[in-house]
């Protein structure tokens, strides 16, 4: 709801659209009546922001709380930042449309390290300092959240209050402390960052002291006193049943990135891949009933008029009661010509039933992920599948019509051969073999087989945490050696950016000596760095460069097993030294059962969650 | 109960569009009012095959900028539904800057809509007495070139304009006109403002909130300049 001054604005700019809120179940309230107005940012596009689950649960927890009033920032496009700059207006939320001053808690949403820039450039447009230090007493709380927060040391002080783990009980948690120290008066800043410090999934990076040592290995963290946690617990919603979920959806006007209805099935991962950290840091596994996700199903099918569902988790084939639930949500959903669709299916559970049920609407492509091209490497790094999983199912998918499979690969794995390289495009010749071997009435027109290749990041809380990133030369050979071997024009080759993989390690793995160089892209403007046309690897070069920083020592220089982690000072539930029994069994190419099968210890069970798995 | 002699059933609504809803195209629009309809339960006709779909038809689609008061869209109905309840079922599940307010079985075909009124309210830089008058001496001449869409031809609107008339609203110029609506000879409003800015030096300010203007689409009419519906 802006007024007519940017009216101009926003005839000038692209996808206008994109500004405006006054979507069908926003939440509107009467600013006067609410105790804690609170902004939820995400650092990139609206149709990207909206797209988001996490947001979109937590708006609504927000709002059905009715001192608080929970509105949604999205980052200008850069056309429009342009024109914000030029004609000095302030960064807004879309509901009410006022200025981000206006509010008491401003929270961002930390997806991917890419949109770190963004963030600030999110920070600078609403005329805060970047610098948690740096503001005032009148200055919004800035808090962060998200999966990158796992290890938030780069950006930590930059923000005033980090939310670590799963954010529906928290965030409620901090709006009422916020409410009742305004209330009786005992607020200030500072005493209302110590007090939540109290709060278990609350840090307050400015509570700690950090010391390095002279090689400039991590010391220790320190807290600054004896009430502030040494270290910071996860938190999860312990009965994912009794867990708030949105009734409504906020309906886009334009069209965003998953513009459905996205069930979320479970929470965790029973896998355990060492490369994932998603599959450590949600643990443990929390499962819905088929009775509740109906519920929900046509609770939001009747809210909204979408006519897709897409059912989400981690690995949804491993949900324990999938026929049934698919069966269900079938019972109305055709007749209602609404469609099933599941995005993340794994190689050794694809069955032809389960593809009739997801594709009764559609038919096209399917994507599966091996994850490495060998069975040597697939056991190194516990993916459990092995290459007759892969050619029942692209037979399978083939007989159904599907004509183009995806293939997903990681390159620069631990102990990664030029064979495991190989291995890749032989796989891919397999699967156009696969087709082949159809009679040729059975086959599906347009056979397309892509293999698409991402570069390794070890990534915070997971097996291979103390492994080297290969360096960019290796990372380009190794890319260079797959392409020279597949020489079938039906195999489509394609690979991530390396420079980008390069400065996600870094930002993934660092610690609070990265934040100036940081800042300092901030400064120069920088932003949308997870969209190929603005990132400038140069950029973060020199910026690296003129704040005395080697990433080297974050990504191919690995880290020693006995060394201080950034991220030790999170408590994720899962242990280090299951982490590190992990990682040796890697090394051994020794693979480990799934929870489902047989408890591994990791730990995460201490953090309770009703699940039929852990003890 | 009204006689609907044909055997697709289909039920037509007049609506606004206004405010911010100005700012959404009118695909997102189609796929907005999809949504719409299937939440508000109405017994819709769905398109045969793989993937079956709502039938939809919209009337001289609005560009991004323009307000209306004057939108038409035929949905074809599997069966008999009264009007009104339509129309206060689709109301319910839009927004305030949305809303029906006239639902009836048609007769006539969107073919037939031939002219529509708009107006259009500039805030410019200069005496507003002094650009109305030169807006009234532009529209009183024989032709109008302007320069066509990505393009370096000109096209002479002049005849797709079937009035147009200027007047001083405090600090604002008012014009009304009548444009042609016709699917073979179409004229978007903005090329009355891109007319106004080459022949008038109208709404030229490098400074985007120095000058401004609206358009708003008021009402649609038959050949014979009777109101369509």
């Amino acid at each position: 709801m802006h007024n007519k001054n940017i009216s101009s604005v926003l005839k000038s700019v692209s996808k206008p659209g994109r500004y405006i809120g006054g979507e069908f179940n926003s939440v509107i309230k009467n600013k006067e009546e609410v105790g804690v107005r609170f902004a939820f940012c995400f650092p990139d596009t609206y149709e990207i922001g909206m797209s988001n689950l996490g947001v979109r649960i937590l708006y609504d927890v927000l709002n059905k709380d009715k001192d608080v009033w929970c509105e949604r920032v999205y980052a200008p496009w850069t056309d429009m930042k342009e024109k914000m700059e030029e004609y000095s207006i302030p960064l807004s939320a879309v509901e009410s449309g006022d200025s981000l001053d206006k509010f008491d808690l401003v929270a961002f949403s930390l997806q991917y390290e890419m949109c770190y820039t963004t963030t600030l450039a999110m920070l600078k447009l609403a005329g805060f300092p970047i610098w948690a230090k740096d503001r005032a007493e009148d200055c919004p709380i800035i808090i962060g959240g998200g999966p990158c927060v796992y290890n938030s040391e780069p950006v930590a002080e930059f923000f005033d209050l980090i939310n670590i783990g799963e954010g529906e009980e928290v965030l409620l948690e901090i709006c009422h402390l916020y409410k009742q120290m305004k209330e009786d008066g005992s607020y200030t800043r500072s005493a209302f960052l110590r007090a939540a410090s109290h709060i278990e999934g609350v840090y307050i990076p400015s509570l700690y002291e950090v010391a390095y040592n002279e090689d400039g290995t991590l010391k220790e963290y320190k807290p600054l006193f004896d009430d502030v946690p040494a270290k910071i617990k996860k938190r999860i919603v312990a009965d994912m049943d009794k867990a708030p979920y949105p009734e409504k959806l906020v309906m886009p006007y334009i069209e965003t990135v998953h513009d459905r209805i996205v069930l979320e099935i479970y929470r965790g991962c029973i896998r355990g891949c060492r490369f994932c950290q998603a599959g450590m840091v949600y643990r443990p596994i929390r499962e819905k009933s088929v009775e509740t996700l109906c519920k929900q199903a046509k609770c939001l099918y009747d809210n909204t008029g979408y006519d897709e569902i897409s059912l989400i988790s981690l690995s949804i084939s491993d949900y324990s009661s999938l026929p049934e639930l698919t069966d269900s949500l079938l019972e109305w959903t055709d007749a209602s010509h609404v469609s099933l669709s599941l995005p993340s299916l794994r190689i050794d559970s694809f069955s032809e039933e389960l593809m009739k049920k997801v594709s009764s609407v559609r038919t096209g492509g399917i994507t599966f992920a091996p994850e490495a091209g060998t069975q040597r490497l697939r056991d190194v790094i516990n993916k459990n599948v092995c290459e007759e999983d892969l050619m029942r199912s692209v037979g399978i998918a083939f007989r159904g019509g599907k004509s183009n499979v995806k293939l997903y690969f990681m390159n620069g794995l631990p102990t990664e051969t030029d064979e495991d390289i190989i291995g890749i495009s032989d796989l891919a010749k397999k699967v156009v073999g696969q087709y082949f071997a159809l009679p040729k009435p059975e086959r599906p027109k347009g056979l397309g087989v892509t293999v698409s290749v991402s570069c390794f990041v070890p990534k915070p809380f997971t097996p291979f945490q103390w492994e080297k990133q290969d360096t960019f030369d290796e990372l380009i050979r190794k890319q260079e050696l797959l392409k020279s071997a597949i020489t079938d024009r039906r195999i489509k080759y394609a690979y991530h950016d390396a420079k980008v993989s390069f400065i996600e390690a870094v930002l993934a793995r660092g610690d609070r000596r990265l934040a100036p160089a940081i800042a300092y892209l901030a400064d120069k403007g920088q932003m949308f760095d997870a969209w190929d046309e603005y990132f400038n690897y140069d950029l973060w070069i020199e910026a690296f460069e003129k704040c005395g920083i080697d990433p080297a020592f974050y990504t191919s220089r690995g880290f020693g097993l006995d060394e201080v982690l950034p991220w030790d000072i999170i408590d994720i539930g899962v242990t280090k030294s299951f982490l590190r029994r992990e990682r040796d069994k890697a090394y051994e190419g020794k693979t480990t059962p799934s929870c489902a099968e047989h408890c591994s210890g990791c730990g995460a069970n201490k953090l309770g969650g009703n699940n039929r798995w852990c003890k | 109960m009204v006689q609907v002699n044909t055997s697709k059933l289909f039920l037509r609504f007049r609506f606004k569009k206004q405010g911010s809803l100005q700012y959404i195209s009118h695909l997102d629009l189609v796929r907005t009012m999809h949504k719409v309809i299937v939440r508000a339960k109405l017994p819709l006709w769905y398109t045969e095959g793989f993937n079956p779909k709502p039938k939809m038809i919209f009337a001289a689609p609005l560009s991004i900028g323009t307000e209306s008061e004057c939108e038409f869209m035929d949905i074809r109905m599997n069966e008999y539904i009264d009007p009104a309840e339509a129309m206060a079922r689709i109301n319910a599940n839009m927004t305030s800057e949305m809303q029906i307010y006239e639902a009836y079985y048609p007769e006539s075909k969107f073919t037939d809509l031939k002219w529509m009124s708009y107006r259009i309210t500039v805030s410019s830089l200069g005496d507003p007495d002094q650009l109305a008058q030169r807006c009234n001496s532009l529209f009183a001449s024989d032709t109008i070139e302007v320069p066509k869409k990505n393009s370096e031809q000109t096209v002479n609107i002049r005849p797709l304009i079937k009035s147009a008339c200027a007047t001083r609203a405090g600090k604002n110029i008012v014009i009304d006109t009548i444009l042609s609506a016709d699917p073979s000879a179409f004229l978007n409003p903005e090329y009355v403002i891109k007319a106004l800015r080459d022949k008038c030096g109208m709404l030229t300010s490098p400074d985007l909130t120095a000058e401004h203007y609206e358009i708003l689409r008021l009402n649609a009419y038959f050949g014979d300049m009777t109101e369509f519906r």
